[in-house]
């Protein structure tokens, strides 16, 4: 999993995004969740992400089928809440597999994208997983100075304004830092760049491109046959 | 021939600021010159840098005049070396010039090599960026640059968080890839003796921005000692500056602490993604004491745990293995509130301290919290940023922004002062004023502790804690 190709991990979530379009009646969408919940059972090698990102996709599903049921279309809203898990789900978790810089080379060999907007694009990808220590380091700081979260809901509401105000003034800030220091690296003046990293298809990536082709066909196949 | 420089007339006022901070700036560079630019804590020297960048009036807001050209590639080592991370692992980071640069894979990972080692950067292509120190995401910018081959190398402050040793690799590696005259090279220091031999021309900055001199090494060292130290120059050869009194009284703390002992402290640093992850050991069965009434400097080349070590002893990190004995309750468990009223902290990255709109309200804003008095408007003259009381914090340069981290760990009496690496960026006059503060802390009782390289600083502390390098992971 960790080792196939990027284009291919995300190939998973594009399937899953068509498939989720033929999830119109309950057989369906069981049989086409439940596909992705087996492939995820046998393949991944981890299960609370998957079950992380299973949470998160399920409060929008549970939003979507409540909000069906409202409408007075309560036999309709399991199949609405199933068919936006299957559109969501396995493209939240591969999502997280994705190496941005692997994804670049990808994207810039084998399609063949214009190398600026994808290194651009790649270098901004990087800067996510700078959040963490950002948040923790804004964290501190407002602990320290008597700032932090307490058990009052004002305070705790007011104090999760302030640390959204202040990663959105970071993360822009350092955008600003960084385009410079890119600038400075030859970025400004390259039109086509090279890629360190050549872009390889392996048999196992044919095989996982198959997998998710299969997997996105489940639901029109389970549509047809039922 | 590429290389050349021509600066003219350049102004720069900045979006928020009221006055520019360069006014009518004039220099030209001759392909392959080396050249140090100094001057004090504000002077606009880093905004010179991001003029020859090209970064003035179109990444960086404000208005901008007169003209800047530059022959050929451009390379920066900006300031804060966190900002030049683009890669998730070390070695793509460094071949992000060379990819930009159209070479071939084989070239880009000579180069790459060539450059981690230049530098002294002792992992792995694989490592993760995020699991670097302060000190080596700086020399990951410099290998970054190096690997770039630039016609022109701008370094801003590329020693600032670096021990002895390491600043002189650095150095080294500065002096192999232009010594042969191949790059032009511009750089900013505060601590010029150790860069006057790699140089060939030393040009200084006013405090409004304009060149006070502009000269060869030994007339620079011979002639201007004097007039320069008195601007706030670290001139070569002139002793060492005295920590500025501050009256103890303005720091007596609110509520004392007794010795705090670190005992067989571990802490590990994780980064990690679903690809994997990496997992340093900041610090390892390490033990120390710090004194109320003393100044300790926790000392050791980049890398050893510094900030660690000083952020565990806050109750700001919670150790893996270990406790820090002293205080009850500890203070990793205190709520927001009773830590504020008992710790002062300035972080490494002095942006991440800041909550308030204005530089004023700023200082005042742990002290208003906790219901202590405090004069704000006396705590900014000490350090000379009272004319900046109303500017925005981030709208400051990184020395005046690093001295206003410092006030808001102090202006709330705390018993427990931790500074990580104050005096980086301060010329003679601001550093004496930081010291002094420092100094003052520990005449108050408070139990005043400081990360830092600087020697100066170390030899102002009542004792050090040297930390050793950490094993390689």
């Amino acid at each position: 999993m960790l080792r196939l190709n990027p284009l291919v991990l995300l190939s998973f979530g594009f399937a899953s995004l068509a498939g989720s379009f033929f999830v119109r009646d309950l057989t369906t969408a069981v049989v086409a969740a439940g596909a992705y919940a087996v492939a995820g059972v046998l393949f991944l090698p981890t299960w609370r992400y998957p079950l992380a990102c299973l949470a998160l996709c399920g409060i929008s599903a549970g939003l979507i089928g409540f909000s069906a049921w409202r409408l007075g279309n309560g036999d309709h809203a399991p199949v609405a809440a199933l068919r936006i898990l299957v559109l969501a789900w396995p493209g939240a978790v591969v999502v997280g597999f994705v190496d941005p810089s692997r994804l670049g080379d990808h994207v810039a060999q084998r399609l063949h994208a214009p190398g600026r907007p994808v290194a651009a694009f790649v270098a901004s990808l990087q800067r996510v997983s700078g959040l963490a220590t950002a948040w923790q380091q804004l964290a501190r700081a407002r602990r320290v100075r008597g700032e932090g979260p307490t058990r009052n809901p004002v305070v705790a509401a007011r104090y999760v304004g302030s640390m959204t105000f202040a990663m959105l003034a970071d993360a822009l800030r350092g955008a600003s830092r960084m385009s410079v220091a890119m600038d400075a690296r030859g970025f400004a003046t390259t039109t086509h760049r090279t890629w360190a990293e050549p872009a390889l298809w392996a048999r196992a990536d044919t095989v996982g491109l198959a997998l998710a082709v299969a997997l996105g066909a489940v639901a029109p196949v389970t549509l047809l046959l039922t | 021939m590429s290389g050349g420089v021509r600066v003219e007339g350049l102004t720069w006022r900045p979006l928020g600021r009221r006055a520019p901070v360069v006014v009518g700036l004039d220099l030209h560079l001759q392909p392959g010159e080396r050249v140090l630019l100094a001057g004090p804590s504000g002077a606009g020297k880093s905004t010179l840098l991001h003029a020859l960048v090209g970064a003035l009036g179109t990444t960086l807001a404000g208005e901008l005049g007169g003209t800047v050209e530059v022959d050929g590639r451009v390379g920066l080592v900006p300031q804060q070396p966190g900002d030049a991370v683009v890669a998730e692992r070390i070695g793509r980071d460094v071949a992000f010039g060379p990819e930009n640069a159209r070479l071939g894979r084989e070239e880009t990972w000579r180069r790459v090599d060539a450059a981690l080692a230049a530098v002294g950067l002792p992992y792995g292509r694989d490592h993760l960026t995020s699991a670097l120190s302060g000190g080596e995401q700086q020399r990951l910018a410099l290998a970054g640059v190096l690997a770039l081959e630039p016609d022109v190398v701008l370094l801003d402050e590329p020693t600032s968080m670096l021990g002895p040793e390491h600043a002189r690799a650095v150095r080294e590696a500065v002096g192999r890839t232009v010594g042969r005259g191949r790059s032009t090279l511009v750089v900013v220091e505060h601590h010029l003796e150790p860069w006057l031999d790699l140089v060939d021309r030393v040009v200084v900055l006013g405090p409004d921005g304009a060149v006070v001199a502009d000269t060869t090494p030994d007339a620079f060292a011979r002639e201007h000692r004097e007039r320069l130290g008195e601007l706030g120059v670290w001139m070569p050869g002139l002793p060492a500056p005295e920590p500025v009194a501050v009256d103890p009284a303005l720091l007596r703390p609110a509520h004392p602490l007794p010795p705090l002992s670190a005992v067989d402290l571990t802490v590990r640093l994780r980064s990690r993604s679903l690809r994997g992850s990496t997992e340093t050991t900041a610090l390892a069965g390490v033990d120390a004491t710090v004194q109320p009434g003393h100044l300790t400097a926790l000392t050791g080349p980049s890398g050893a745990g510094k900030s660690t070590l000083l952020a565990a002893l806050g109750g700001l990190v919670a150790p893996d293995g270990g406790t820090v004995r002293g205080v009850e309750p500890p203070l990793a468990r205190r709520r927001s509130r009773d830590l504020a009223g008992v710790v002062g902290w300035s972080p490494q990255v002095p942006e991440h301290g800041f909550l308030a709109a204005t530089v004023a309200d700023e200082v005042r804003l742990t002290a208003m919290r906790l219901g202590r008095p405090t004069d704000a408007d006396a705590w900014l003259a000490l350090v000379g940023l009272e004319h900046l009381a109303g500017a925005h914090p981030y709208r400051l340069s990184g020395g005046e922004q690093r001295r206003l981290s410092v006030l808001t760990a102090v202006a709330h009496r705390p018993g427990l002062l931790l500074l990580d690496e104050p005096t980086v960026g301060q010329d003679r006059r601001t550093w004496a004023a930081v010291a002094g503060i420092a100094r003052a802390a520990a005449a108050a009782g408070v139990v005043a502790v400081t990360a830092t390289h600087d020697p100066l600083l170390v030899a102002c502390a009542d004792h050090s804690v040297a930390l050793e390098r950490r094993a390689v992971a």
